[in-house]
């Protein structure tokens, strides 16, 4: 019981990582371009299909762990330049569009890499015990680049230039344009940034799962839960949630079976948002600073703050 | 240097720029004035290209700068201090002075100049800029539209919301920035500040410049006052 329930903890720690690093992404596209990218789970699923083929060419795991994300990213560059640059400022339109997308890659995948689940092989062979089980050390190891790449995010953000743009961009969009900073680069470098962690974290979890063209559908479900859950816009509450959530999953299947256990989850969802409907880790919203009365800054701060406007409530209270 | 001709501008299909012209010159220090919702903000946002200028043209040094993407427009050399001040509240004031330096770092010589004006600024650096006073928010504001060393700041009602005392020290920090060369466009509701400070005022009335004057004019004109300011004399 004992081995049972560290393997849980630790497995649910490792997946939240994971986990954490999808959400992290989804976040950042929602917060900069106020995009529900629906294609977010195709573009982490396309992350491991490029890994596998990586792999088959190279034998070398790591070499995909490089590749395969900037391969995705690059799609994701092309996609918001050709696509979604197109239909900026339409939530309804992006939201069919990113679905578009998803169902596209999903079949494109599955006309060339086939139905059939493939496995990756652990890189990293190495078990360690843990009480009376044999842990796989690749786990950990996983789990430690997660947090590496978070950390590097982090630094991204608060130290770099680009960072700095990032961050202003999202509080006050008008504000960043009238100051020169080229909001339209920022955000394609942004979705460019999403998708390449959303592949990172496709390339993370391969070995781990299995490889297939629906591997995507559950994780988008799951990450639109935890960025809910953490606050909409607050990065390091989708962090922290999706170890909880990824915890929660991972110890109640102890009890029940797995597809059981997504209930729990689901559960702590409904209560947080009941309790905190600003999300766990997010300050109520407050307007603290006035604006100027019937300015556009007021309907460029309000569309922000997305469950402020009507037409998009319907989209960050009902996720899935 | 800066030259509107026959500027209009639309919210949707509501007319608010309705012919608006006017000038700046190099070093001048202009007042905007007029009532509420005479386009007053209008005209510095279709100035920024945050607003497009339908008809018309905005020349800026001999340049049509409404043709540029809107963030070029301040790297000609055009700051915005707009009304309410919108920092960016989650950064620190140091993160809010250098967000605005973008072609290159943060000048030490230049931020020292901003501090001369505003001693507070300094004290607060590392404090989240959303957890500022009002007064302190706007000396950050127009602290942070001169660090990239504009040669024309575009300031929308630095003074409202202020205590008196605040609104003299604001007036006085504005007078000795232009004094020091950069052209300064300032917009206001308060009159007697601008009689003290700037040697231009234009008065605006439904999207146009109705009224072109020295202070000592308009003090003379009282029926000017009357008409579009309803300043009670």
């Amino acid at each position: 019981m004992a081995s049972n329930l560290a393997v849980a903890i630790v497995n649910g720690i490792v997946w939240g990582l994971i986990m954490a690093l999808i959400a992290l992404g989804l976040n950042l596209i929602f917060g900069l371009l106020h995009i529900i990218n629906m294609a977010h789970g195709a573009l982490y699923m396309l992350g491991a299909v490029a890994a596998w083929y990586f792999i088959e060419l190279t034998g070398n795991y790591w070499l995909a762990l490089a590749a395969a994300p900037i391969l995705v990213g690059g799609i994701g560059l092309a996609l918001e330049r050709g696509l979604l640059r197109t239909i900026e400022d339409k939530p309804l339109v992006t939201i069919i569009c990113t679905f578009g997308i998803m169902l596209a890659l999903q079949q494109l995948v599955l006309m060339y890499f086939g139905g059939t689940a493939r496995r990756i092989a652990l890189p990293v062979a190495a078990r360690f015990p843990l009480f009376d089980l044999q842990y796989p050390a690749m786990r950990v190891i996983i789990a430690a680049i997660s947090v590496v790449v978070m950390g590097g995010l982090w630094l991204f953000l608060n130290k770099t230039r680009y960072g700095l743009w990032m961050r202003g961009v999202v509080q006050d969009r008008e504000m960043a344009v009238a100051l020169g900073i080229p909001v339209h680069k920022v955000y394609m470098w942004t979705f460019v940034l999403g998708s390449f962690l959303a592949a990172f974290s496709g390339v993370l979890a391969a070995p781990i799962v299995s490889v297939d063209f629906m591997m995507g559908r559950e994780i988008l479900i799951m990450a639109f839960i935890i960025v809910i859950v953490g606050g909409l816009g607050t990065l390091w509450g989708s962090v922290v949630t999706a170890v909880m959530i990824s915890l929660i999953q991972g110890v109640g299947s102890i009890f029940v079976v797995p597809s059981t256990a997504t209930v729990f989850s689901l559960g702590f969802m409904i209560l947080v948002l009941l309790v905190r409907p600003q999300g766990l880790l997010r300050a109520p919203c407050s307007r603290t600073r006035e604006r100027g009365p019937g300015s556009s800054w007021r309907s460029a701060a309000s569309s922000r703050r997305w469950p402020r406007s009507p037409s998009s409530r319907t989209f960050s209270t009902r996720p899935s | 240097m800066l030259i509107l001709k026959d500027v209009d501008c639309f919210y949707g299909k509501g007319q608010v720029l309705n012919g608006t012209s006017l000038e700046v010159g190099e070093g001048e220090l202009v007042g905007l004035v007029g009532r509420n919702g005479v386009g007053k903000t209008t005209t510095l946002k279709a100035v920024m290209g945050l607003i497009p200028a339908k008809n018309g043209s905005v020349r800026f040094c001999g340049r049509n700068i409404a043709e540029l993407p809107p963030y070029q427009v301040p790297r000609m050399g055009i700051s915005y201090v707009p009304q309410g001040r919108h920092l960016f509240p989650k950064l620190t004031v140091r993160e809010n002075l250098e967000i605005a330096c973008v072609e290159g770092k943060a000048d030490s010589a230049r931020m020292e100049e901003i501090f001369g004006y505003f001693p507070r600024v300094k004290e607060r650096l590392t404090q989240k800029a959303g957890t500022l006073s009002g007064g302190e928010q706007q000396m950050v504001a127009i602290g942070r539209a001169l660090i990239a060393s504009p040669r024309l700041i575009l300031l929308d009602e630095p003074t409202e919301g202020l205590m008196p005392l605040l609104v003299q020290s604001i007036a006085e920090s504005v007078k000795a920035i232009n004094e020091k060369g950069t052209s300064i466009l300032l917009v206001e509701q308060n009159l007697k500040i601008l009689k003290e400070i700037c040697r231009r005022i234009y008065i605006m009335e439904k999207g146009a410049i109705v009224y072109e004057g020295t202070s000592s004019e308009i003090d003379a004109a009282m029926d000017v006052q009357e008409r579009y300011l309803s300043v009670k004399v």
